[in-house]
Order: C-alpha cells, then structure tokens, then sequence
C-alpha cells in the first residue's frame, strides 16, 4: 500500500493483533488500521519495521482481544421509512417482515472494524439466512443513524450520504460526534445487539 | 483576521492534518502537499503546522481589514492586489489595511496553499483545523470557505522577516512512482500492460477523496475481496476496470483490489493533478522507494 503501507493477514485474530500492536506503541508506526481479515500498519514517514515488531507481528496472537468489549443496545425503529428494503429483503429470506425483524435483533454482534464513513462500524455475526448482496445501484441520500445489511455485514450509517447497502431501520443514537471525547461510540471489539422499539 | 468577498472554488483550512484516528474510520486528511503549506508558514514567521488555506483551481477573493502578513506556494494562480499588482508567489507578503488578494484561475497545477501569520484560529476537532469536507467536520465550520465569511488569525510571535522559498525542483510530465500493491497478483497480463503501458487523464469527478482516472479499463478477476485498510495514494480498481487514486480525505478501508501505490515522494505532485491531464505509471522497487525522499524547500532572506 504504498511504501508507508504495510497489509499483515491476521484472519480470525484480526482484534487480537490489533489490541496487541496498539498496547505495545511501536515508534515506527503512525496508526494501525483493522479491517476485516487484515490489518494495515502505517509507518511513519521515513521509518522502517524494527526487529521488535517483526518479532511481535511472527509471534503467536494473544489468546484473547485485550478490548473491553462494551455492549452497546441499540434501540432500532425497523421498517417504513425508516427501512424501507425491509420488506425485500424479508422476501428474499422467505420470512415475514416481523420474523426478519426478530432474527435480526434476536443475536448479538461484534464490531469488526470502522470504515467507509468516520464511526460507521462493520458488524459480524449477521445470521445466515439474512445475509443479501449490496444494492445494484447505491442511493444518492440514505440517512443518518440507518441500520444496514451489506453482504454478511450489518452496519449502521454515522451520517447522512450516499449508500449501497440495503436499509431495515433507523437509530436515534448518534455514533459519531467528533466534538466528544471518545468520537465513535463503537469500537473495534464492542459488542451490539439491537432492540426494536 | 480575512474576509472573504467571494468564495473561490473550494477553499479549505488546513494543517498538517489528523493522523492517528484511521481505526474510528477517520483519514488523516491535511493539506495535500504538507511542505509547501510548511513551506508558506515559515514565510509568515508562523509554526510549521498552523493552519492556512488550501485553494483549489479557482481561488477566493479576500480582504485583510487590519493589513496581515501573507505567503502563497503550490500552484501559480492568477492573483492581484488593490493596487493591480500581481501577487508574488513563494515569498513574503505584506498586505496593507483594508487590502484585497484576489485569485482568480490556476495557470499550471491543481492547488497553491495561503499562510497567514498567526496562522488560522479556527478550532482544533480531534486534534487538527483541518476541514475533513466529506464528513463535514473541522474547518472553518466543516465546510469550504462561502462569501461573507470571517475567519480570525492567531496572533503572530516574533518579528516578521521576508523571505523567499525555493520549491524542491521536479519532472512535471515523468510517470508517477508507484511500489506494486498487495493485490496486483490479481490482475492478468492484458490488465497490467493496460495500467502501467496506456496514459490515463484525470476524470472531472475528481477531488480530495479520490482521483478518477480515464483511459484504457484495467481487467482482473472480479473476486469479492474482503475490505482491506488503503492510504491515500493507494491505486484500486473498481469493476469498471477504470483506477481511482485514493486522496488524501479518502476512505480508510476499501473492497476493491490495490494495483499500486504512489510513493510519499510523488504525493505532491498528485496535490497538482487537474482534470483532464495526462497520468502514467511506472513502478520502482520497494527499498528504492523508502530511500528517496520528497524534495526540500529552501528559504531565504529576500534582497
């Protein structure tokens, strides 16, 4: 990625990595990016891999991400226009609406990794027979707090902009706020659950 | 203090930008060639990393009500004074009360960075007065600069010298450098020879998230990749096969495979990319890359 870039493959000890690489604060690196199998280090201008990060990045992950963890409920207002391809996609998943609604909300997920837009989280733990393929055409305007399914992700849309993933409901909480201390109310490792209202 | 009588085409604070924050999804964003904002700072008696404004081929028209002290690198633009005098680039300007700057089209280049002393006094939004536009934050009210505006400058410490800049000498029309990016395995011989052998321009719909390249469509097997973290400077290659460059208030995560990535040593002279001009590729060895260092202002005293 450019010679600043430096992909490492983690797999399923994405977090675990990430965790361990940020607690040990290497000089050489400006920021460690997750995302969802890999992790990107971004070296600092001029700076090459030490020998102790080569050793850290060879070593076995920790057992276990040293993140919090925090479970975040987040209340959803499924459906209308609030999520208008809820219906589709309950089709497509050959359940009613309510069902799809009950799925969706009925199992835990975990934040993988931040993108796309400051503090929009991609979710893990989408079941199965939820899962659906981005829109073919993104909307211009999808709104601010919009719960999503993109592929096998769940997501939720920080700010108001264009979008390609399919829109079941919308939040009230605000996931973003630059102005506060901690901008993104969901980190990598935190967990979530939705909760209709 | 600036007043700002018309708005250029998009004026933007900005410093050296936000580095650290790309797990909360937020780029580092900053000014799009550092050292020549650096650069324009130290004309201006200012820190290197204050805040002044990046000005993007069409510029702003501004007025100094109490005078101020002032420095423009990057991009020559055309750009006078009240007395019809042209303004100067790349050295001290002391701008009289009540003065107007105005700018007016880019001659050569995309952009040219505008220091003021004390540097502008907007507020600091997760650590940097950079205007990240795209998530509307930062800035002078997260947006670029609209007539009518008011922005205050910190004020300025120590005495003020003039001085004149020397922009690090380079190859207008050479191939950008690029070090081959992780997924260039992906792509088939035709695809490879199409990026690094056929000029590209930049597409209109270019701007600080990405440049949009035209030209001959890069091939490659269409795998669903998981998303990876990219750098600004980082080559991806939609299905349309057409490469998007990504910028500097780019995205920091990206599902489409990275042909290449523009060495830290060319990103200024992608800052100075405008629609519809031309853009090759060639690639140069890792260690190569790490070894050569983006060119050195030199300031002097002027006179």
């Amino acid at each position: 990625m450019g010679e600043r870039g430096l992909r490492v493959a983690t797999g399923d000890a994405t977090l675990a990595r990430y965790a361990g690489l940020i607690s040990r604060n290497f000089p050489e690196i400006e920021e460690v990016i997750p995302a969802d199998d890999s992790l990107l280090l971004v070296l600092r201008r001029g700076e090459a891999v030490s020998a102790d990060l080569c050793a850290a990045l060879a070593a076995p992950p920790a057992a276990a991400p040293l993140m919090s963890g925090i479970l975040h409920e987040i209340a959803v207002e499924y459906g209308g226009a609030a999520g208008p391809d809820l219906p589709a996609l309950a089709e497509r998943a050959g359940m009613d609406a309510s069902a799809f609604i009950q799925r969706h909300a009925a199992v835990e997920y975990t934040v993988a990794f931040l993108g796309f837009q400051p503090g929009f989280p991609y979710l893990h733990g989408l079941p199965d027979a939820l899962h659906a393929p981005r829109r073919a055409s993104p909307r211009v305007r999808v709104a601010a707090g919009s719960v999503a399914i993109g592929g096998a992700y769940g997501g939720i849309y920080p700010a108001g902009g264009p979008g390609g993933w399919h829109i079941i409901g919308r939040t009230a909480a605000v996931l973003f706020d630059p102005a506060r201390d901690a901008p993104a109310l969901l980190m990598p490792g935190d967990r979530v659950r939705f909760v209709p209202r | 203090m600036i007043e700002v009588l018309r708005a250029g085409l998009c004026d933007l604070v900005m410093d050296p930008g936000r580095p650290g924050w790309g797990a909360l999804g937020v780029p580092a964003g900053g000014a799009a060639d550092p050292a020549a904002l650096a650069a324009a700072n130290r004309m201006v008696g200012n820190d290197a990393a204050a805040a002044g404004l990046e000005i993007t081929l069409s510029g702003p028209t501004l007025r100094f009500p109490a005078g101020g002290v002032a420095a423009l690198t990057g991009a020559r633009f055309a750009a006078v004074r009240s007395s019809g005098a042209a303004a100067a680039w790349n050295e001290t300007l002391v701008l009289a009360a009540g003065e107007t700057l105005s700018l007016g089209q880019a001659q050569d280049g995309c952009r040219c960075w505008l220091a003021l002393r004390g540097g502008l006094a907007v507020p600091r939004v997760m650590g940097s007065r950079s205007t990240l536009l795209p998530a509307g934050f930062g800035g002078h009210l997260g947006r670029a600069l609209q007539a009518g505006d008011a922005l205050p400058c910190e004020p300025g410490v120590g005495e003020v010298r003039l001085l004149r800049a020397h922009p690090p000498s380079g190859e207008r029309d050479a191939p950008l450098r690029v070090v081959t990016g992780p997924q260039a395995g992906l792509f088939d011989d035709a695809g490879l020879a199409a990026f690094f052998g056929s000029p590209y321009r930049v597409a209109p719909a270019s701007d600080r998230r990405g440049l949009r390249l035209r030209g001959a469509a890069v091939t490659h097997a269409q795998l669903e990749l998981p998303s990876q973290g990219v750098l600004p400077g980082a080559v991806q290659v939609p299905p349309d096969g057409l490469p998007i460059i990504l910028g500097w208030d780019g995205p920091v995560t990206g599902g489409y495979p990275v042909i290449a990535g523009v060495i830290a040593a060319d990103m200024p002279r992608l800052a100075q990319l405008r629609p519809g001009e031309a853009v090759r590729f060639v690639t140069i060895e890792l260690e190569a890359a790490r070894a050569r260092r983006a060119g050195l202002w030199e300031i002097e005293e002027l006179g």
